[in-house]
């Protein structure tokens, strides 16, 4: 019996899924792809009732009949506000989400395994406040507020990233169920938007047992010869060597050491001196070592077979870096 | 700037919020039923909904299924003990409030309130099977309000809102919805009903006349002052001692009980009666009573009840039991009689006396017969015997014993109408002269608002009815023992003994005038909201010009109007919020006009950015302005906080736009 009941509930949720793929293909090609400005039009807005819709729908039929029945004029009376109120609804609902414009900010890149934030802003121009809107990527709902009258609002969804190289954002979905729940209104944006996802940063310590110590690592110190100048906020891809931990535990904040330059010598980070069986994890351990040089101001340069980016250092080198590592396609079979 | 948080569970307070609207409305709907229902499904709903609010306060648990399970099995037994039954409406709202209150019990999650919304809705449908009085206007507008507002809440991801803004939002939608609505009421068309017939019951409890009288074992007749019907007549109304109202008429007696052969009675056509005497012509609107009779003035001889019939005891009878409120017009004469005299067997069963019951009477009726010269004189002996002899006309008799007529004749004395009707019948019979009871209404009071004729369940009333010379003739004893029953009304017939506080109540003018303005106002609903239905809409689309308007005029009417509504609603929707526009916007699609009368046009999909460094291009000489106001533009609009942008640039922004004039290319 109970088995039963789950093979129909699977069927179900089966046919609706093939459904749902069904109208979002045929909506695609309705609408084409969408620039990174968007005006959500009447004509673009789709609305369906919700599952406490069809039981409210269900309900004011069997009052109707009861009322019939009984030639019950109060019934009809309850009965027909009912229906009159679920219609009104309805276009409230529809009327919430139309004339929005979804415009997209930027996506900062991430590092393999963390989330794509993808930052869109939602301007509403009319002098009517929208509730409860909506977003999410697919059918997934990811973030839900409210735009007051003439007002933007921003918003981020985040992508869940497992390899470098670039991500397409998919098909975002603003939806509301705005006033009653009893409909749900949304609109399918289909944008292109690519975001860029850096290697994942090897693990510290396994990459420097991974490393040649012998060839051009020499700016690479573990020995803390360097100048301490003093302590600044953590960053994302700081190395947990330099983390300040007592200070961090009496300021409850991650503070970081910093330490002037040591060696002049710029450090290369080369392809063939690190010693990994395959590309993604010879391109993590680089990733490792680009930001670990970064954090400690060295000077340094990136060595990939077929690419290379001289030494230098600063925030736009750094991603100048970690974007080739991102992007990297090797022509021929690894060496290794 | 407004930001769109991620999702969240709601906090404790918002889930208290969305709860203690949703026990608003559970409380509300159910108002109307909680003075009817047993105590004990009164007790568990308020329990109940007072424990789950609790609940919500304490962060205690819910309860386990050990303990719901069986709750819900005892709960179902008890209504089922209680009602002896789990259909009809009374046992049927019995099981919806338990209902509710079990589902309130579990209730979690969106979708549970969901349900209890939607349980409430049928609630108050139930609450209309049993009355549909003048509060079912404010219990619908209230009730449907509180349910849009829950619901409000209850969809709302995230934080609940402030209830000011609940209430303004319900308003709008509540206010747009009225005019769907009445477009629907009207215009929805109406099928003769019932299709299904299923009984509403409820009528049991009500005071009225009944299929069988037995005086002897009332000690007080309880007077409801509820309406019986009401009556319009065409012309002028009939004096207080004509107005007797024919219902169940009483042909069979035993001694002690009298009671209306219903069906089986032969059937009496208008065009055997011959008919006299000044005729009324009246609209006549029944409250239901659950039964077959109809009233009528005596003698109908029309009527525009369809499924009804004139019985050979002039009884007009419906075909199915009077289950709705009713109106009808007929037309009664004062004087009637068959052309067709009645069948001697139908005549010789209203002498039957049962044997050895009343012995005192029969002995007493045969010797007054004997020193009469004739029937009508013997009966007239009998009306005197009541006018002269010690007989009291009160609510309060004796309970009498197994022999109530000889009891009543010649110890207690004590009685009300049926007691006299009885006695007479009974009398008349014990001589051989045919005799029967009929009940109904006498008099009733007329309002002098509406001019309408108000009758009571109060002012029910029993007669008698002897053969006398080949014809029927009406005797009311009780005009005998109290006239003033007959000319004036109950409350004038009645001793300062029986009902002070109901005759100092009902003799307080305002009080009076109070109830009369209210009997309008309701027979004017009745008259024209609840008596709406098939017949009355066809009337609304003929004066609207359908000559001959059939279901397919009133779908099309009704379609009509819906899309227009509709239309309405879109319209209001989309232009009257769209006011201003963003001042920033307006001030940039003027610098894109510009730009475009001098010939570079923005494609629909540029960005600000990318359009000024195209259109800087194309107007080397105009590069320094449209890179300036390009690059103020994007600071005030995309890094700007706070719901404008700061006045004084904006102002800087509009000089800046003014001024500028592109050279065309």
């Amino acid at each position: 019996m109970k088995g039963l009941v789950e093979t129909l509930r699977a069927t179900l949720a089966d046919i609706r899924n093939a459904l749902r793929a069904r109208s979002n293909e045929w909506i695609l090609k309705r609408q084409g792809t969408d620039d990174s400005s968007v005006l959500l039009h009447r004509r673009r807005i789709y609305i369906l009732p919700t599952r406490a819709g069809l039981l409210f729908a269900t309900v004011a039929l069997m009052l109707l009949i009861g009322s019939l029945n009984y030639a019950n004029n109060m019934g009809f009376a309850l009965t027909f506000l009912l229906t009159a109120v679920g219609l009104v609804a309805m276009h409230h609902c529809h009327g919430n989400l139309a004339g929005l414009r979804i415009s997209f900010k930027q996506a900062k890149p991430v590092f393999a395994g963390d989330k794509a934030q993808f930052e869109f802003i939602l301007d509403n121009n009319d002098a009517l406040s929208r509730s409860q809107i909506s977003a999410g990527l697919e059918r997934t709902v990811l973030v839900c507020g409210d735009i007051r009258a003439e007002n933007r609002a921003i918003f981020t969804l985040p992508l869940v990233t497992s390899r470098r190289g670039w991500i397409a954002c998919p098909r975002i979905e603003l939806s509301t169920t705005y006033p009653l729940g009893l409909f749900r209104a949304w609109a399918s944006v289909h944008m292109d938007l690519p975001a860029l996802v850096y290697p994942r940063p090897m693990d510290r310590l396994q990459t420097i047992l991974r490393t040649s110590s012998e060839q051009g690592l020499s700016g690479f110190s573990l020995s803390g010869e360097d100048e301490f100048s003093g302590l600044r906020e953590y960053r994302s891809g700081d190395s947990l060597r330099n983390i300040a931990w007592k200070s961090a535990a009496s300021l409850g904040i991650l503070l970081v050491k910093e330490y002037k330059e040591g060696g002049q010598m710029p450090l290369w980070i080369d392809w063939n001196q690190l010693a990994y069986p395959d590309t993604e994890s010879r391109l993590s351990a680089m990733c490792r070592l680009v930001i670990d040089a970064d954090n400690e101001q060295q000077i340094y340069g990136l060595r990939l077979p077929g690419v290379a980016v001289s030494p230098a250092k600063g925030h736009s080198h750094l991603h100048h870096c970690l974007r080739e590592l991102a992007m990297f396609a090797p022509t021929k079979p690894s060496r290794s | 700037m407004d930001k769109l948080p991620p999702l969240h569970e709601p906090d404790a307070q918002d889930k208290r919020t969305r709860i203690l609207w949703l026990l608003t409305v559970v409380l509300f709907v159910s108002l109307p039923h909680l003075l009817h229902v047993n105590i004990w499904i009164t007790l568990l709903l308020l329990g109940v909904g007072a424990w789950r609010y609790a609940l919500e306060y304490r962060n205690w648990g819910m309860p386990s299924a050990w303990i719901k399970v069986p709750l819900v099995f005892a709960a179902l037994a008890a209504v089922g003990f209680t009602y002896r039954s789990i259909t009809g409406v009374e046992a049927g709202t019995a099981l919806l409030l338990v209902m509710l209150a079990l589902k309130i019990l579990e209730t979690k999650t969106g979708r549970d309130l969901t349900v209890v919304s939607a349980i409430c809705w049928f609630l108050m449908f139930a609450a209309f099977l049993r009355e549909q009085q003048l509060w079912a206007i404010p219990y619908i507008l209230f009730g449907v309000s509180l349910s849009v507002a829950a619901l409000i809440q209850i969809s709302r991801v995230g934080a609940v809102l402030p209830s000011r803004q609940v209430i303004t939002k319900t308003a709008g939608l509540i206010i747009q919805a009225l005019p769907i609505m009445l477009v629907l009421f009207f215009l929805f068309p109406r099928i003769p009903a019932p299709f299904w017939a299923m009984s509403t019951g409820g009528y049991s409890a009500q005071t009225g006349l009944s299929d069988q009288m037995s005086p002897g074992d009332i000690s007080s007749l309880s007077l409801s002052d509820s309406v019986a019907f009401r009556v319009r007549f065409n012309g002028a109304i009939p004096p207080a001692s004509e107005r007797y109202w024919r219902g169940p008429v009483m042909t069979y007696f035993n001694g002690r009980e009298w009671s209306w052969a219903d069906r089986g009675e032969p059937i009496v056509s208008v065009e055997d009666l011959l008919v006299g005497g000044t005729y009324y012509e009246y609209e006549l609107m029944l409250e239901p009573h659950g039964r077959e009779w109809l009233l009528a003035l005596e003698t109908p001889v029309q009527w525009s009840q369809g499924k009804a019939y004139l019985s050979a005891n002039l009884q007009l009878i419906s075909q199915t039991p009077v289950q709705q409120r009713i109106a009808y017009t007929a037309r009664s004469y004062q004087l009637a009689r068959k052309q067709v005299p009645d069948v001697e067997r139908h005549i010789q069963a209203m002498r039957y006396l049962p044997t050895g019951r009343n012995p005192e009477t029969l002995a007493f009726a045969l010797k007054l017969r004997n020193e009469s010269s004739s029937d009508k004189d013997y009966l007239n002996r009998v009306l005197d015997m009541f006018r002269q002899q010690d007989f009291y006309y009160t609510l309060r008799p004796p309970r009498l014993g197994n022999n109530p007529v000889d009891e009543f004749l010649f110890t207690s004395r004590r009685g009300f109408c049926e007691h006299y009707a009885s006695a007479f019948a009974t009398l008349a019979r014990a001589a051989n002269i045919p005799a029967r009871v009929v009940t109904g209404y006498l008099g009733g009071e007329v309002n002098p608002i509406n001019n309408d004729l108000i009758v009571r369940q109060s002012d029910a009333h029993a007669w008698a009815e002897v053969w006398i010379d080949g014809n029927w003739l009406r005797a009311d004893p009780t005009a005998a023992v109290a006239p003033q029953r007959v000319e004036l009304g109950l409350d004038e017939a009645l001793s300062d003994r029986d009902f002070d506080f109901r005759r100092n109540m009902r003799n307080t003018q305002l009080f009076h005038q109070a109830i009369l303005s209210l009997d309008a106002v309701n027979a004017a609903w009745n008259r024209w909201v609840l008596a709406f239905g098939p017949e009355m809409q066809s009337d609304l689309l003929r004066n609207a010009g359908f000559d001959k308007p059939d279901m397919r005029d009133l779908v099309l009417l009704m379609a009509i109007s819906l899309s227009l509504l509709m239309a309405a609603l879109t319209y209001y929707l989309r232009f009257s919020i769209r006011s201003n526009k963003d001042p920033l916007l307006q001030i940039y699609e003027t610098f894109c006009k510009k730009l475009a009368a001098s010939g570079v046009t923005r494609h629909r999909s540029e960005g600000p950015a990318s359009f000024a460094a195209r259109a800087s291009r194309l107007r080397q000489t105009d590069r320094p302005q449209i890179e300036l106001i390009t690059q103020m533009y994007i600071r005030l609009r995309y890094e700007s906080v706070g719901s404008a942008a700061p006045t004084e640039e904006l102002r800087q922004l509009t000089e800046l736009v003014k001024a500028f004039e592109p050279t065309s290319g």
